[in-house]
């Protein structure tokens, strides 16, 4: 007996020495890293830039109301684009901070009420915080100001038009509140949330790992939904919707969607640092054949190169070459499940609170 | 005396009188921890969200004419739950807070089966047993008080049972995991045990591949044999012993609530009456009172063997049968769950699904896509997404809904009669890259929800 015991001990040693040091191939991984690296080296840098560009996007807007002419036009528009790009970058961290103040609603909720926002301006009193006004803001209303018409259209509603000043109100003010409304979120990352996002590393709902996971799917949801499909009649049975598309009056729609795309997947890498990518492979048997990571970063190059390829306006591609956009959106549903599915069924990260006994 | 013998003695003589203690301890036990169970449901708010929040209830076959309480009458059955609690700890009116505390549990579970656990089906089972034993002719307020006969023992089938429910768990447990997922692959484990890697010293552990195919191998031996080592008067503290390590560990592993302190709890009734004497002297001096003096008249039972005999032999033949129904249909149980409820597989399934929803009118053709978000909660629409039945009464529920109604989009209409509801869903199932589950082409709102076979679900590719 005794001999036997002896034996199997020997065995299991064995067993066990042969495969740690197996094991030990595989590149460390730990959630809390991944975190730390997600929060200081992808998400407060992007907050930080948005930050700063909304900073730049106020005083152009400022400059442009003082003297509205071609010039400060033309450079309001590409602070705007790039303002909304950096925006794209980080629509997906909607958790926090962030989704403490609504940024994402207040940012870019699409398409925007153009009559209400006329309304808003000839009224020249508003509350633009209510909800009923969640889409005469943010982007959107930016985008409908600056490109609703052809350059003298626009210029002259700013300075000749009667409710010229109101409109000229209206548009700081929009600028304004973006701006008042993000600083505490990057105040907040800079600050304690930042501790309080890198330490929550455990799997369950209000784990930093299920914000990140959950909202990262839900926005690549968005792109395929809003962005893609709705105006290409995804959702309505091939009727197409062309006004609803994002950013329809400056026609940057896939421009946008791209950034969107750029932005998801560091979100997934995180940059050169650790990311779900990195926790995927992890979690992974060694002797997987295709890692679900790349299929995942591959399916990635396919949606950005395709969603590259449209045409801008999406808006008249949408009809003019629906073959295209529909195959995009196929690409971003196969991104999707991937998300949705596979990913998440292999982190075991829980999205909600009830008691599971796996059935 | 054989192992045989010994089974025969404890489960085949039925009738034959033992210490009641057993039973008063089960009792006290039960009634506690369903108590913590209870009140562990209401604070944690799931009365809210799991049955006032969600405006559909996917319901069980044959149970859609339950009335839906209101929140008002939820919670007024939740404090009455707890109030059979006390009852039952007590043995206080025992009998009707038994058969209260089955009732109103039962149908609460019935309400909605996204959340169905089997361990609540354990629960619900186990307290149909407890209306029918003498738990509180013992150490009971019952006794006190004088409402029932105080007796030192009671007839063997009424912990006999218990012990036999315990073992039916147990059991299937360990039947439902030979197989490959479990044994070859160590699926779900391997994913499960991966959450846990940030744990200081046991998380590189636990991430290991060789420790999943451990814990799989140990756990379905555990499961089948078990309940055999608790019998013998022998093994069993050792047996109990491997009870409390295995179940405490899959506590602090996994998000499984309470079930593994159900087990626990239940397995105590395989202990001594030596154990449960000294346990009730325990309590008794805990509420500074010796121990009721019993009379020493003798309890003439009233003769129900013959009663007692069919009525369990029906509900053992039962228990038995109904885990093996899913023989009777085609295909992978974990891809088409058809007999999979109520069949004490547990952990066996890591299953996550996509699903998108079209209402199509049949004569338009005009079409819409419904967010699954906009009339499920959270958890209903992932449970949902990877069972055949919740889909079926999902696109049923949508195909009256959306019955004679217009939609605006923009300055578009599109109106439904009569909508065929269609779904295309991509499930994946312990590890395996996600497949199609549900192809568009059927109209689900024609399909009936019954236990016929669900053709209409895609072939399962390994």
């Amino acid at each position: 007996m005794k001999k036997y015991t002896r034996q199997t001990f020997l065995i299991l040693s064995t067993a066990a020495l042969i495969v740690s040091c197996k094991e030990d191939e595989k590149p460390e991984f730990d959630r809390k890293a991944m975190l730390t690296n997600m929060a200081s080296a992808v998400i407060i840098p992007a907050y930080t830039t948005l930050n700063s560009s909304l900073g730049t996007l106020y005083t152009k807007a400022t400059d442009f109301t003082a003297s509205p002419n071609t010039i400060t036009l033309a450079d309001l528009r590409a602070q705007y684009i790039q303002t909304n790009k950096n925006y794209q970058r980080c629509a997906m961290y909607n958790f926090g901070p962030a989704m403490d103040y609504g940024i994402k609603i207040a940012f870019n909720t699409f398409p925007s009420d153009t009559a209400k926002i006329e309304a808003n301006i000839t009224a020249g009193t508003y509350t633009l915080g209510a909800v009923s006004n969640t889409t005469a803001i943010g982007f959107p209303a930016l985008d409908y100001l600056l490109y609703f018409g052809t350059d003298t259209d626009i210029l002259t509603k700013f300075t000749t038009d009667p409710e010229a000043a109101n409109r000229k109100t209206y548009l700081t003010d929009l600028v304004s509140k973006m701006k008042t409304e993000f600083q505490p979120v990057i105040d907040q990352w800079n600050g304690s949330y930042q501790t309080t996002f890198i330490n929550a590393d455990g799997n369950d709902v209000a784990s930093s790992c299920s914000y990140l996971l959950n909202e990262f799917v839900q926005d690549i949801e968005l792109v395929k939904n809003a962005k893609i499909g709705i105006p290409s009649g995804q959702q309505t049975g091939g009727a197409t919707m062309p006004t609803y598309v994002e950013a329809y009056y400056s026609g940057l729609s896939t421009t946008f969607a791209y950034e969107s795309l750029l932005g998801l997947e560091t979100c997934f890498t995180g940059g050169s640092g650790s990311g779900f990518d990195d926790y995927i492979r992890d979690v992974e048997s060694d002797d997987v054949t295709t890692s679900l990571a790349d299929n995942i970063l591959t399916q990635f190059g396919v949606c950005k190169t395709k969603t590259d390829a449209l045409a801008d306006p999406l808006s008249t591609t949408v009809n003019a070459d629906f073959a295209s956009v529909n195959d995009l959106y196929l690409e971003l549903k196969k991104l999707l499940v991937y998300c949705k599915t596979d990913m998440t069924s292999m982190l075991g990260i829980l999205i909600t609170y009830q008691d599971n006994d796996g059935d | 005396m054989t192992a045989i013998s010994r089974i025969q003695k404890t489960f085949f003589d039925w009738h034959r009188e033992v210490p009641a203690a057993s039973l008063a301890v089960y009792r006290i036990f039960f009634g506690g921890l369903m108590l913590f169970s209870t009140v562990r449901f209401w604070l944690n708010g799931w009365v809210r969200d799991f049955y006032i929040e969600p405006e559909f209830h996917f319901s069980y076959l044959g149970f859609d004419w339950i009335p839906y309480p209101n929140a008002g009458v939820l919670y007024f059955m939740f404090a009455i739950l707890v109030l059979a609690c006390l009852g039952i700890i007590f043995g206080f009116f025992y009998r009707t807070a038994a058969l209260t505390f089955l009732v109103l549990f039962t149908y609460v579970e019935l309400l909605d089966k996204t959340t169905y656990l089997n361990h609540y089906y354990f629960v619900s089972l186990v307290a149909l047993l407890m209306v029918f034993v003498p738990a509180n002719r013992y150490f009971s307020l019952d006794v006190y008080f004088g409402f029932a006969p105080a007796q030192k023992t009671v007839p063997n089938w009424s912990i006999a049972l218990l012990k036999f429910q315990m073992g039916i768990v147990y059991v299937f447990a360990g039947i439902a995991k030979l197989e490959s997922d479990w044994l070859l692959d160590a699926q779900p484990l391997k994913f499960w045990l991966h959450t846990a890697h940030h744990w200081p010293l046991f998380g590189d552990l636990l991430k290991q591949d060789w420790i999943a195919y451990f814990f799989s191998w140990f756990g379905c031996i555990y499961d089948l044999f078990i309940v055999f080592f608790l019998l013998n008067a022998r093994t069993r503290n050792v047996a109990y012993f491997f009870v409390i390590v295995f179940h405490f560990t899959t506590w602090m592993l996994f998000p499984i609530g309470v079930f593994p302190w159900v087990m626990m709890v239940g397995t105590t009734i395989f202990l001594s009456v030596q154990f449960h004497e000294r346990i009730l002297k325990l309590l008794g001096t805990l509420f500074k009172r010796s121990r009721q003096p019993v009379p020493a008249t003798y309890f003439v039972r009233p003769n129900f063997r013959k009663q007692v005999n069919w009525m369990f032999g029906i509900f053992i033949a039962f228990q038995v049968l109904v885990p093996f129904r899913y023989l009777l249909y085609p295909g992978n149980l974990f891809w088409t769950e058809q007999g999979f409820r109520f069949s004490w597989r547990v952990m066996l399934m890591e299953k996550s699904g996509y699903a998108e929803f079209y209402l199509v009118d049949p004569q338009t053709k005009t079409e819409w896509n419904v967010p699954t978000k906009k009339h499920l909660t959270r958890l209903q629409e992932k449970m949902m997404c990877t069972q055949p039945d919740m889909i079926l009464q999902y696109a049923h529920y949508l195909q009256t809904v959306y019955s004679d109604t217009t939609l605006y989009l923009g300055d578009k209409t599109f109106t439904f009669n009569d909508p065929e509801v269609h779904a295309e869903i991509y499930v994946t199932l312990n590890g395996r890259p996600s497949q199609l589950y549900v192809a568009k082409k059927h109209n689900l709102a024609a399909i009936p929800n019954d236990l016929s076979n669900r053709y209409w679900l895609e072939d399962f590719k390994e």
